[in-house]
Order: C-alpha cells, then sequence, then structure tokens
C-alpha cells in the first residue's frame, strides 16, 4: 500500500509528502482495500457523499460501495459514522492542506481574516492591495468549487494511475483531458496565491533594507495583480466543463395562444441582440412562426466561447405581465415562455454514436407530387431519433442537404446532453440545470404594466428599465446568477 | 416616380461597364434564349461585383416594399396551385439580401433592415445591382411569379451554390438523394465504381454530374460525362463545372441522350438521370414558377410522362459494364412500378437488386439497381 501512495504522488503531482499528518490519515484508511483500483472508487463514492452531505447521496454510495467490494462496508460505516475520520478523508481528497504562505507564515485567508481596510486603488498601501487580492482569490476558490475540484482532481489522478486504463482509450483521454483541464486551473489559482505572497515578502525584505526601488516595484506588481484578479474572477464563474461551448437556444411559447407566442418571439429577440452585443455568431436553424403574430417555438445556434456558460443561466420560463395589444378589451395579460439551451460539444468530446437506423427524416412541409411539378425554396426536414423520441427541424438553410445537416446537428447535441444528464445522475452531481424545463420552473417575471420591473426569482436581482432588458441587456441577470448559483454550491458541501 | 428618383440618383455609376449584365439581371429572359447559338450564361447576383451604392434608408424603403409585398400575397398562391406563401416569401427576401449585399456586411446591414429602425439612414450600402432593378425583380417574382432561382441566378442544393438561369430546370430538392445513392448503395456495393466513368444524361445545370464528380474525386479517379440537348443547359452545366473547378473530370457534352456517348457504350461505370418525367396532359396545370417559366424540355415526358425513362432503360443495358449502377429519378409510385415490371418482363437477365427509393416527402421517386 504504502507504494500505491508514493505512486500518486509521483503522479498526481500533488504535495502529499509536504504533510505528514495526511499520510498518516491514508495509510490508516488505505490498507483496508484489498487493492488500489478498489480504493479509487471506495473513496470516490465515499467521499463524495461525505462532501455534498446529502443523505440520498450516501445511501446511493453505500450501494454503490456494497457492490463494488466486499471488504469495505465496515469501513464505510466507520466513516461515515465517525466524522472524525469523515474529516480526515476530507483533507486526504483535496491534498491541500499545506497551504502556502509568506517567510513569517502568513496565508491568504491569514490576510483576509486580519481584515486590513481595502481603499481605493489610488491611495492603498500593500496591505489594502493584498487584502484586496487575497478576497478575489477566495472568490476564485468559491467559484471553482475548489474543495470538489480537489476531490475531483484526486479522484482522476487515481483514475489515471490505473494500469489498465489505455484498454478504454475514448474513457481514457476523456479522463486525461479533464485531469487535464482542471490541473490548468488548479495550478493558475496556485500560481496566483503564490505570487501575492511572493510579493508581500519582497516588501517586507524592501522595507527593512530600506530599497525603495525594490518596493515600489513590488507595490506595481501588485497593483497589477489586483486588477488581473478581477477578471480571474469573472473567469472563474465559467469554469464549468461545458461553458466554453457553442450552444443552441431554443424558447417556446406557452398555452395562451398569440399572446404567448408574441411573447415568445420577444424572448427569442431579446437573445438574438444579446449574443450579437457579445460578439457572437447567430443563425436561425429552426423557426415555427404563429398563426397570427410571434412564434410557437424557434431555435437558434448560438456560436462563440463561453456562449453556453452564459446562456445557460437562462434556462427556465420566463413571464410576462403587460396590457395585451391583442386585446382589444386592453386587459392585462400574463404569457410564458420556456428557454431551453443546449451546448454544443466540441470535436474534443465524446458524442453518442447515432445508427441510421434508428432515424426518420421526413420533408416538413410535404404536399403535392413533389418532384419536377413543385418549385419551391422550402426545402425543411424534420429529424425523428426514434428510441428516444428526439425530434429537430431545419428550414432556413437553402439546400434540403443542409436543412438535414443542421437538424441532424441539433439531434446531436440533444442526444449529447441527454447522455450527460444521465452520467451527472450517475456521478450525483447536480443536474438541475440540465433537465427538462417543467412550466412551474419560472426563473423571471417582466412586468410592463402597472409598474415597470424585470425581476429574477432565483437571485432577486432586480431592473427597473424593461426595455433594455428585452433589447438584450442581460449580462447583470447572468452574472449575478451564475455567482449566487456557484455561492450556493460551495455552502451546501 | 420613385424610379425615375431613383435611376437619376445612380446615373453615374449604371454608366460603368457593369451595366449590360445589370439590365439582363431584370429583364425577362426568354428572347434571349432562342436567339442565341452561342449562350453565355449569366452572372449570378451574389457573383457580382458590389458596384452600386444606396443609403441605408433608400434600401430600408425598398425592404419595407417587398415584404408588403410579400405579404400581400397571403396563402392566394397556394389555393390557386401550391404556389409559395407569403411565410416562404419572406424567407426567399431574406436571402436575396444576403445575396445582394457583401458578405462581410450582413452581420450589420440585415439586422438595421429587419428592425426598420430610422437609425444610421446615410450610411451608404454597396449594392450588387442598382436599387431600381431590385423593384424590378421582386415585382417579377410575386407578380409574375418568375422563380426565387432565377430572380437571384443561383440554386443551392446539396453542398452546391448553381447557378441557373432561364432555359435551365432548377435543379430539385428529391434529387439530391441520387447522390445519397451514388455514396451509400453504389459505392458501398463495388467501391471500384468510383474509378469509373459516370455519366448524368440531361444534366441541366449540371447538379448530378458536380455532386458525383465530386463524390468520386474522394475515393477514386473516377470521370463523369454529362449531356444535355439544350444549348443553354450544355453552357451553364459548364460554367458550373468551372466554378467548382472539375473541368478535368466532368466532359460536358451536347446532344441527345445517349447520342454523345457511342464512343463509351459498355464502359459506363453509373448512369444516372432526372429526365423529364411530366405526363404531357399535366403541363398546363403546373404551379406558375415551373409550368410559365422552366423550359418544357425539362418537363414533358410525353403522354404517360415515361418516353425518356424507357429510352434510358433500354440504353442503359447497353451502355452500363457489367457491375454498373444506374438510377433516375420518377414522377412516383405509378411511373416506378412501370419501370421496374418492364425490366422484369423485357430485360430479365439484364439488371439485378432493382430497387425503389421513396423520397423524403415518402413519394416512391428513384428506380436503381446494378447491370448485371
Amino acid at each position: 500500500m504504502p507504494s500505491f501512495i508514493l505512486k500518486r504522488v509521483k503522479k498526481g503531482c500533488l504535495p502529499l509528502f509536504q504533510c505528514p499528518r495526511i499520510s498518516l490519515c491514508s495509510s490508516k484508511l488505505v490498507p483496508n482495500f484489498p487493492d488500489s483500483n478498489q480504493s479509487s472508487k471506495v473513496l470516490e463514492s465515499g467521499l463524495s457523499s461525505v462532501l455534498l452531505n446529502s443523505t440520498k447521496n450516501l445511501s446511493g454510495s453505500i450501494s454503490t460501495l456494497a457492490n463494488s467490494s466486499r471488504f469495505c462496508s465496515q469501513n464505510l460505516q466507520s466513516l461515515h459514522s465517525n466524522p472524525k475520520i469523515g474529516i480526515f478523508a476530507r483533507e486526504f481528497g483535496t491534498q491541500a492542506a499545506v497551504e502556502p504562505c509568506t517567510s513569517d507564515g502568513l496565508t491568504v485567508d491569514g490576510i483576509v481574516g486580519s481584515n486590513w481596510t481595502i481603499l481605493e486603488e489610488g491611495e492603498g498601501d500593500w496591505k489594502s492591495h493584498a487584502a484586496a487580492i487575497a478576497q478575489s482569490i477566495q472568490v476564485i476558490k468559491k467559484r471553482l468549487q475548489w474543495k470538489k475540484l480537489m476531490v475531483r482532481l484526486d479522484l482522476l489522478s487515481a483514475e489515471l494511475n490505473k494500469s489498465d486504463l489505455w484498454n478504454d482509450p475514448v474513457h481514457a483521454s476523456k479522463i486525461s483531458r479533464e485531469h487535464g483541464s482542471l490541473m490548468g486551473k488548479m495550478k493558475e489559482v496556485k500560481q496566483f496565491e503564490q505570487e501575492l505572497l511572493d510579493h508581500i515578502d519582497m516588501i517586507k525584505l524592501a522595507k527593512e533594507e530600506n530599497d525603495s526601488e525594490l518596493e515600489s516595484e513590488s507595490m506595481e506588481a501588485l497593483l497589477r495583480m489586483r486588477r488581473d484578479s478581477k477578471d480571474k474572477e469573472l473567469e472563474a464563474l465559467l469554469a464549468g466543463e461545458h461553458d466554453s461551448c457553442s450552444c443552441y437556444i431554443e424558447v417556446q411559447a406557452g398555452a395562451g395562444g398569440t399572446e404567448s407566442m408574441d411573447w415568445a418571439a420577444m424572448v427569442m429577440q431579446m437573445y438574438k441582440t444579446w449574443a450579437q452585443r457579445r460578439g457572437y455568431r447567430v443563425t436561425i436553424v429552426d423557426e415555427m412562426p404563429g398563426e397570427i403574430a410571434g412564434i410557437k417555438r424557434a431555435t437558434i445556434k448560438v456560436d462563440g466561447e463561453y456562449a453556453f456558460g452564459y446562456a445557460k443561466a437562462e434556462i427556465g420560463v420566463h413571464r410576462l405581465v403587460r396590457i395585451s395589444p391583442f386585446d382589444s378589451g386592453k386587459r392585462r395579460h400574463t404569457s410564458f415562455a420556456a428557454v431551453a439551451v443546449i451546448p454544443i460539444l466540441g470535436d474534443g468530446s465524446t458524442h453518442v454514436q447515432i445508427n441510421e437506423s434508428d432515424l426518420r427524416i421526413e420533408r416538413f412541409r410535404s404536399g403535392g407530387a413533389g418532384g419536377q411539378h413543385a418549385n419551391t425554396t422550402d426545402s425543411a426536414v424534420r429529424i425523428v431519433h426514434i428510441p428516444t423520441g428526439i425530434t429537430a427541424t431545419c428550414q432556413n438553410e437553402r439546400s434540403q442537404h443542409q436543412n438535414k445537416a443542421s437538424a441532424m446537428a441539433v439531434v446531436q447535441s440533444r442526444l449529447d446532453q441527454l447522455e450527460m444528464a444521465r452520467q451527472a445522475q450517475m456521478n450525483a452531481q447536480h443536474t438541475q440545470s440540465l433537465t427538462e424545463i417543467s412550466w412551474g420552473n419560472q426563473i423571471r417575471t417582466y412586468v410592463l404594466h402597472p409598474y415597470r420591473m424585470v425581476k429574477d426569482l432565483r437571485t432577486n436581482y432586480e431592473v427597473s428599465d424593461p426595455d433594455s432588458v428585452l433589447e438584450g441587456d442581460l449580462d447583470g441577470f447572468i452574472l449575478s446568477y451564475l455567482s449566487t448559483s456557484l455561492d450556493k454550491d460551495e455552502d451546501e458541501q | 416616380m420613385m424610379k425615375l428618383r431613383l435611376c437619376s440618383l445612380h446615373y453615374g455609376v449604371r454608366a460603368n461597364i457593369w451595366r449590360r449584365p445589370v439590365s439582363h439581371y431584370c429583364s425577362n429572359s426568354k428572347s434571349i434564349i432562342s436567339s442565341s447559338i452561342e449562350v453565355k450564361p449569366k452572372l449570378p447576383l451574389y457573383l457580382r461585383p458590389p458596384s452600386f451604392s444606396t443609403s441605408l434608408s433608400e434600401l430600408t424603403k425598398w425592404h419595407k416594399w417587398a415584404k408588403n409585398l410579400a405579404s400581400s400575397v397571403g396563402s392566394s398562391f397556394v389555393h390557386l396551385d401550391n404556389g409559395p406563401d407569403s411565410t416562404l416569401l419572406q424567407r426567399e427576401l431574406n436571402w436575396l439580401l444576403e445575396d445582394l449585399l457583401e458578405v462581410q456586411h450582413h452581420s450589420q446591414i440585415l439586422p438595421l433592415l429587419k428592425s426598420g429602425s430610422n437609425e444610421n439612414a446615410d450610411v451608404a450600402v454597396a449594392l450588387r445591382v442598382p436599387l431600381e432593378d431590385l423593384y424590378c425583380a421582386w415585382r417579377q417574382r410575386i407578380e409574375e411569379r418568375r422563380p426565387f432561382q432565377y430572380v437571384v441566378g443561383c440554386e443551392h442544393w446539396r453542398d452546391l451554390v448553381l447557378s441557373v438561369q432561364e432555359g435551365v430546370l432548377i435543379p430539385r430538392p428529391e434529387t439530391e438523394i441520387i447522390i445519397d445513392l451514388v455514396e451509400d448503395v453504389a459505392l458501398k456495393n463495388n467501391p471500384k465504381l468510383a474509378q469509373g466513368l459516370w455519366a448524368d444524361l440531361g444534366t441541366g445545370s449540371g447538379a448530378i454530374a458536380i455532386a458525383t464528380a465530386k463524390t468520386l474525386a474522394t475515393r477514386a479517379h473516377g470521370r463523369v460525362i454529362a449531356t444535355d440537348l439544350s444549348p443553354v443547359a450544355v453552357a451553364v452545366a459548364a460554367f458550373n463545372v468551372q466554378r467548382y473547378g472539375l473541368q478535368d473530370l466532368i466532359e460536358v457534352r451536347k446532344g441527345s441522350w445517349f447520342e454523345p456517348l457511342k464512343d463509351v457504350e459498355g464502359k459506363l461505370a453509373g448512369l444516372l438521370s432526372n429526365p423529364p418525367y411530366i405526363p404531357s396532359g399535366d403541363i398546363s396545370g403546373l404551379q406558375a414558377e415551373v409550368g410559365q417559366h422552366e423550359p418544357k424540355l425539362a418537363l414533358d415526358g410525353g403522354i404517360s410522362g415515361t418516353n425518356d425513362l424507357f429510352h434510358l432503360i433500354d440504353g442503359a443495358a447497353s451502355m452500363l459494364r457489367p457491375g454498373g449502377f444506374f438510377a433516375f429519378e420518377t414522377n412516383g409510385e405509378k411511373q416506378c412500378k412501370f419501370l421496374v415490371d418492364y425490366i422484369e418482363k423485357n430485360k430479365p437477365d439484364s439488371f439485378c437488386n432493382i430497387k425503389i427509393v421513396p423520397d423524403f416527402a415518402g413519394i416512391q421517386r428513384f428506380v436503381m439497381g446494378f447491370h448485371q
């Protein structure tokens, strides 16, 4: 068993050896397991349940464990009945207990804890800058879900150590890609942290030696870090596995006929302008117009970095209250539109394999004899994936072949999303943002009458100018949702 | 009045060398076809240089007018002869704008036009034809039912953008499936066919020939001969072949069906065709875009519509090499069954694996098979 730990240290690049307490604790745990493969499984479910503090997950993991190892049920009992071991296990998972610090023992948490006054950038002393940066580092860690990230990294490292890993190359490359990406994020933060502490050391040194040049250089560097840290905070909001992907945004009108269809069209317009303002390329994939006004449903493709990361904040039901322009009695109406967002996985990701024989491809609006009898620029195609019932339509391309290709791409993304949701459930990770939208799931209300306001029901973020929001000014809502949802997640751990 | 004002506005610009093709763009060119022996293919709108300029407000004015004209149609054409409704015409209008403006300006100008706002009214917009020709072109689309593809001079077909003009059949979406049959049936069953010589008879715009040559080129060094009786079709097909740089792989020959193919008898690896198959009696009742604008030569298949199809089947037996593949488009279930019966009765030893394949609307559309 000690050799197992050693291997982890080498391959996983994690500073396990720096903390004797942890290796002690893990050697206490690990020898109960039959082999290293088993141990990683056990740790995976055991740890996530400890960390998530969720009884549901806990019971789920018990059954996994019971299946995976006949030796460990006893061990697991002690794992969650004895809080001390639970805490130790957590530390084993994060392997980050050795906090970087300055020569006199000051850590990032220490800086925040000492409550130094944070002044404006221009007038601050080094303590003010350091406090601001340290605070940002805490925010970034929170947003990256630091503890979960460490656990996940640990599990991935264990997985990478398995000798039979490359028997399944698809799985292996997925694991190593995720490992690489998480390592990158982790290292970046650690480096930033270390940089801060180094500069503090430098300033202290400069003060001691009366080296004013060194002192001002380090002050400059701190100021630069302080400015960078704000960007890094934003970046950290979009650290999810698929956040950097392009995506589809789909809008569907709720019950209520023309009134709702008009609202759905307004919502779709809001996203089109939002996306264009952000510099994304927007293409209409599918659009089903309402009989009198608006749309029954529509799908647009939003191309660009982090399109999914931002747009996923919009998933749910949007509610409008206004005096209806379609009601001659000028009464107040409430309308609903549902929004779904589907990531378009990059070429590097694993796609669900689709069998040609599982597909039914139909001309969408056909009629008459067709062929040479008809001249039409309408070559809309509908593709049905028979086993799942997933359908996709595209009519906005200029050839049938391309309509088919676009519809096929939508089917692919929907199947990928379905698979992702399935896997997320298996991993007991939260799937909330991926679940199908039910009409009860209202996220935001837009009131045009009797007063004017847009309010997000999840964050209570509100704006008194609905017009600007409907013209695509959504970033305030999106960012506030992303930060609160991440903060909430971290608190739940 | 508006037209006069616009003409004078652009007088200086119009006097340049692009004036001549521009007048062709708007004129209904039936007369040109009959009078000219050597046909010069027309440049589709999207390939023309953006040498005309107008203000955004004038273009917006035209766009509003064109939108109104499109919505005034409602579903009247649908009831009349299964023609386009206003939703479809609106979409065509958007595509016309895409072809009209330079690609790099689409993202700025198209949203402004669609919102109809009065911002940036003075901004100059580069167009590929003068604004007054656009009024004329859209009127022809709606009032004369001139096919959209002739208006913009191109049809998007599979991943190709093919030039088309009066005198050439506009390739149909259904016909795209012939290429799927080549890829998924012919070349899958017999990969050697990819090295052989293929023929597309009655090629029209060259659609089948070009898509086939492209798919052959990804596998081996197959070549294609495309034939057509119509000089306009021959010229347009040759133009499209050149546009895709396939002149080394595709030879366009003028003549009726197998006549220009005497030198390759018994050597063809594949034989493809979308021949005229509409029964003569149905021609007068066709949708206006088809009946009044597309060439009868490419539509009328004789009393039962099967004259040319039978001729093709007869020829296929002697033109194809052993193992060679054929696929023909037909008018539907009835003609497909006729052809299969005919083959089974008269040529039972010539062909094998005869199959009928439906299009995406579920209509039995194609007959295909292999030479024994």
